[in-house]
């Protein structure tokens, strides 16, 4: 019934006005793919580990800013340089920012959550919400309350314009780059040594042991991952937007509820739901026919989160397993 | 001069152990040994400490007191990956497969530690020719199958480790009679191509007409200690674990 009151909705939206859907739907698309990368992080960790780690919204939220001092004011990159410049200066930022922050993950997980690995999960949990208060909290000493961007690097000229609808470069950088990113971890996961020792470690703990995994290296490997994924999404929002040391409190529910939503604990559902929540987003916020508009937005990916949990928690693309969850 | 099995011939020597679960003492001075070729048994009540010995063997749940050696070397405290390495593999109870992997791919996973992996083929080839069911459904998902097929990926998944020592803790759990008199001509197949076995056992009728040697346990003890044989005798045994009335 809803679903088809909202299709409707989008229908009509598009018969009424194509070129704004398909703008709207490209944007929709862009943030999805940021928020996407987020969400794998907490799909990652929590499939490893049952921990929903909620500093990894923070971690992503100080790894944008460090990215900022990296290409801004150590490479001196400003939107007076050549399209070349600035993308070997996004470039070169995005290793120097993953490797900084799958170290800073790696750190993380060893001084708060190890010892915790035995404790009830509760304890973990909290542990894991000051941990996402120190993170910020960091990110607020050094960087201040002031917002940082550094969009309008790339150039706002059209990859394609088809009528009144056009796809920037400069959106179009974070699929250019995502992709790839993306490509190379389900590599990773699917055919490597380590990638074969995280998806048994997530099965079974012990089981994985008694084979000889190491399985601490296996959780430190997992956090690497998540934390240089989250610093991808760190640079490529920093490309797009405002950020400062609180904006990965929302951005990190965002990704969590993309996560939940597609399946946690599964990749590709934490690409699709991310992707799913983006577009539900830029319609809300962009078309024109009734839309419920961005005062609403929270209220709704919010509610999306409610509606699974209780209707269905094991998401779209998630089993049913034996606890529920 | 003397009929005690020579040093050499015991491959794994367990020396008062005092193993702990948080606050709870859970072994309180187990001693064992296994000889190069044997099958050896523990049987015992549920809680009698049968799993916690394995997991103080593999480095799961380390001892705080004693000493346990394996092939002469001391491996009280050596990290469980590593345990593996040197030749201890397990089929856990309760199975623990990987649920969302494959039949292969579970099988596989049993030679994660292996540098040698170019004879991975051979071995699938064993484990195939000592299980054929596994053959027919090694592209299906492990958390579809049964749990006779289950027990048989997890022996299989130990045995793709080329284990110098099998630990094999409760294969007969929860299978039917004709699936148990199975695993068990399994259990003395594997070891007449060379492997000794550590045999964990609630059956313990089947485990003693297996085992050449056997230990029973008790609260966190070795009770008793003797030829297998000769324990399938003692009226102790028969009345508590054989089901025979007094």
């Amino acid at each position: 019934m809803l679903v088809g009151l909202i299709v409707v909705w989008l229908l009509v939206n598009f018969f009424k006005d194509p070129s704004e859907f398909a703008a709207v739907f490209l944007i929709g698309l862009t943030n999805g793919t940021v928020y996407g990368l987020v969400a794998i992080g907490y799909t990652l960790v929590y499939g490893i580990l049952q921990l929903i780690n909620f500093a990894h919204g923070d971690v992503f939220a100080l790894s944008g800013l460090v990215s900022f001092t990296v290409l801004v004011d150590w490479l001196g990159v400003t939107p007076a340089d050549s399209t070349a410049v600035a993308v070997g200066g996004i470039l070169f930022t995005l290793v120097v920012v993953m490797a900084v922050f799958a170290t800073v993950n790696v750190t993380i997980e060893f001084v708060a959550y190890r010892r915790l690995r035995h404790a009830p999960r509760l304890a973990a949990l909290i542990t894991a919400i000051g941990m996402s208060f120190i993170v910020q909290n960091v990110g607020l000493a050094l960087y201040d309350v002031d917002f940082r961007s550094a969009s309008g690097l790339i150039p706002r000229t059209n990859v394609f314009e088809i009528g009144d609808v056009s796809y920037t470069w400069n959106k179009f950088m974070v699929i250019l780059i995502t992709v790839p990113v993306l490509v190379l971890l389900t590599w990773f996961v699917a055919s490597t040594r380590h990638g074969k020792a995280m998806r048994a470690t997530a099965q079974d703990r012990d089981a994985a042991a008694m084979l000889g995994i190491n399985v601490n290296r296996t959780i430190s490997v997992t956090f690497a991952l998540a934390g240089a994924l989250a610093a991808v999404g760190g640079v490529l929002f920093l490309t797009q937007f405002n950020m400062r040391y609180d904006t990965g409190f929302e951005l990190g529910l965002i990704a969590f509820t993309a996560a939940v939503l597609g399946g946690i604990g599964n990749l590709t559902g934490a690409v699709l739901g991310a992707t799913l929540i983006g577009l539900i987003q830029a319609f809300n916020e962009g078309l024109a026919w009734h839309a419920p508009g961005s005062d609403w937005t929270r209220s709704i990916v919010f509610g999306i989160l409610i509606a699974i949990l209780v209707f269905r928690p094991e998401g779209l693309l998630g089993e049913r397993t034996p606890e529920g969850a | 001069m003397t009929t005690e099995p020579t040093r050499e011939d015991v491959i794994l020597e367990i020396d008062d152990i005092h193993t702990y679960y948080g606050a709870i003492h859970a072994l309180k001075g187990v001693s064992l040994n296994v000889r190069a070729g044997e099958i050896v048994t523990l049987i015992g009540a549920n809680g009698a400490g049968k799993t916690t010995t394995l997991r103080s063997i593999n480095g799961l749940n380390q001892p705080r007191d004693g000493r346990i050696r394996f092939q002469g070397r001391d491996i009280t405290s050596v990290p469980s990956h590593q345990v593996v390495k040197m030749g201890i593999a397990q089929s856990p109870e309760g199975r623990k497969l990987f649920p969302r992997m494959s039949v292969r791919e579970n099988l596989e996973m049993g030679a994660f530690q292996r540098s040698d992996r170019k004879n991975l083929r051979e071995d699938l080839d064993r484990v195939y020719t000592l299980f054929p069911r596994l053959s027919e459904r090694k592209n299906q998902k492990a958390g579809t199958l049964s749990g006779g097929e289950q027990q048989m990926v997890a022996i299989g998944r130990a045995l793709m480790a080329r284990p110098k020592l099998l630990l094999l803790d409760e294969p007969s759990m929860g299978l039917a009679p004709i699936f148990v008199e199975k695993i068990f001509e399994i259990v003395r197949e594997i070891n007449e191509q060379g492997t000794p076995i550590l045999l964990v056992e609630q059956n313990a009728l089947m485990a003693l007409e297996t085992a050449s040697r056997g230990y029973v346990m008790e609260t966190g003890r070795i009770a008793l200690a003797d030829e297998a044989k000769a324990l399938r005798q003692n009226e102790q045994v028969r009345k508590t674990y054989l089901g025979e009335g007094a």
